[in-house]
């Protein structure tokens, strides 16, 4: 019966004449003809999601071929197959969640958070899952500067994912910074896992997997000074 | 051709810098819109500014629309930002300039469409903005499950338990509203 009533006062007010002015429509077209010109649509979110991964992929290599790939050469056969396949996956799965953000109507699935929680999950079920050296020599020292170096490597990652998504539109600059801060830190990890030979299981569960949140933390910061910069105190009362 | 398939084939065009479309889109659209962002405020120039604001956003962002997808939860999703925009730039407006009084005092709108905007928006006032969104999407905008779910950019699943959540407690504001009408019959 209540239910009935909720339904009737949704339905009058669903049905109720929300006639917008002639004046108001033709001085919003009027708005709009004056630069109206074609446009050329977006690309499809799997070909923006393909590019960013190949930006993620190549910022990687050339990070680690400058600063030199120890940790890969020093890396077993099967352990480089996991930790690789598994940043792949993660890179591929991210870049399409960054995509989702920055159209807007796409469907997503899970939220920015929840791919948080869920790429520190990987990556710490693989760490903790391929090393088991439980020393802890220059844990600090180390640890900061592969947290510094992975940061530094998300930086450029999140940058150039920027102008590949230039185009696009963030309905929500919190989630499109997080999820591009999280892109990049998982560049920053890549890195990481290509240079760095240090291979206890403390410092890779700690310091490596920390780039991620940092990275997310960082792009969270940047999508909230984005976004009040964006919006003006008082918006300008055009309907006067 | 279907409704939603007309507006879809309008955007296209509009995309293509088809000036007739576009009319004809905002002409189509607006009256959805412009209830959409009504029932926020109730107030019907600040619907009017909203309605505005957002036409413009979705003219720049134009491109982001790919042809042959449901163009409602894209357009949702746009408007979606301006009325959450719109509340911020109030909300800052108003501790700083301390305009409360001000904005209450605003001269009602006395007509009946006016009327039922102002009702629901009172049904709808006790409810989280997140409930209270999903449903104006899915009860007054008349979309689907699955588009309501692209233009709030969370899952079908995540739509429908706000739905339930929020009819569980507009089953008891309505108890309410009812009851209280009933005793004030009785007592006059």
């Amino acid at each position: 019966m209540k239910d009935l009533r909720v339904d009737e006062v949704l339905d009058q007010a669903r049905r109720a004449s929300h006639e917008v002015s002639t004046d108001l429509v033709d001085r919003i077209a009027g708005t709009i003809a004056s630069t109206l010109a074609p446009v050329r649509p977006l690309p499809s979110p799997w070909v923006l999601a393909a590019g960013l991964t190949l930006i993620g992929v190549a910022v990687a290599l050339l990070g680690a071929l400058r600063a030199g790939f120890q940790g890969f050469e020093a890396l077993g056969v099967s352990a480089r197959l996991v930790i690789l396949g598994t940043l792949a996956a993660l890179l591929v799965i991210v870049a399409r969640q960054v995509v989702a953000a920055w159209v807007p109507g796409s469907r997503r699935s899970v939220s920015p958070a929840a791919v948080l929680v869920m790429i520190c999950g990987a990556l710490l079920l693989v760490f903790a899952a391929l090393f088991h050296d439980y020393r802890l020599q220059h844990f600090l020292s180390a640890g900061l500067t592969c947290l510094l170096t992975g940061v530094l490597h998300a930086i450029p990652a999140g940058l150039l994912g920027w102008w590949l998504l230039r185009r696009g539109y963030a309905v929500n600059g919190l989630s499109a910074g997080l999820l591009a801060g999280i892109f990049g830190g998982l560049v920053g990890v890549t890195t990481l896992e290509l240079h760095c030979p240090n291979f206890e299981a403390a410092h890779l569960l700690l310091w490596h997997t920390l780039v991620v949140p940092v990275s997310g933390a960082v792009g969270l910061l940047t999508g909230l000074l984005l976004r009040d910069r964006s919006v003006p105190d008082k918006l300008p009362r055009k309907s006067a | 051709m279907d409704m939603e398939g007309e507006l879809e084939a309008l955007m296209t065009r509009y995309q293509a810098g088809d000036f007739a479309a576009a009319r004809a889109l905002i002409e189509r659209l607006s009256p959805r819109l412009h209830s959409f962002f009504g029932a926020q405020t109730g107030k019907r120039a600040d619907a009017d500014d909203m309605l505005q604001d957002a036409w413009l956003r979705i003219h720049r962002v134009r491109r982001t629309y790919r042809a042959g997808r449901p163009l409602l939860p894209w357009v949702y999703a746009i408007a979606r930002r301006v009325r959450v925009d719109h509340y911020r730039i109030a909300v800052r407006t108003a501790t700083r300039e301390q305009q409360f009084e001000e904005m209450n005092a605003a001269a009602p709108d006395t007509t009946c469409e006016v009327q039922r905007v102002e009702e629901l928006a009172e049904l709808l006032a006790p409810l989280p903005a997140s409930q209270r969104e999903v449903l104006e999407l899915l009860k007054v905008a008349g979309m689907s499950l699955e588009e309501v779910a692209q233009a709030t950019s969370s899952s079908v699943g995540s739509v429908k338990q706000k739905v339930h959540r929020a009819y569980e407690r507009l089953r008891r504001t309505v108890g309410l509203m009812e009851s209280n009408r009933r005793h004030s019959e009785v007592e006059p």
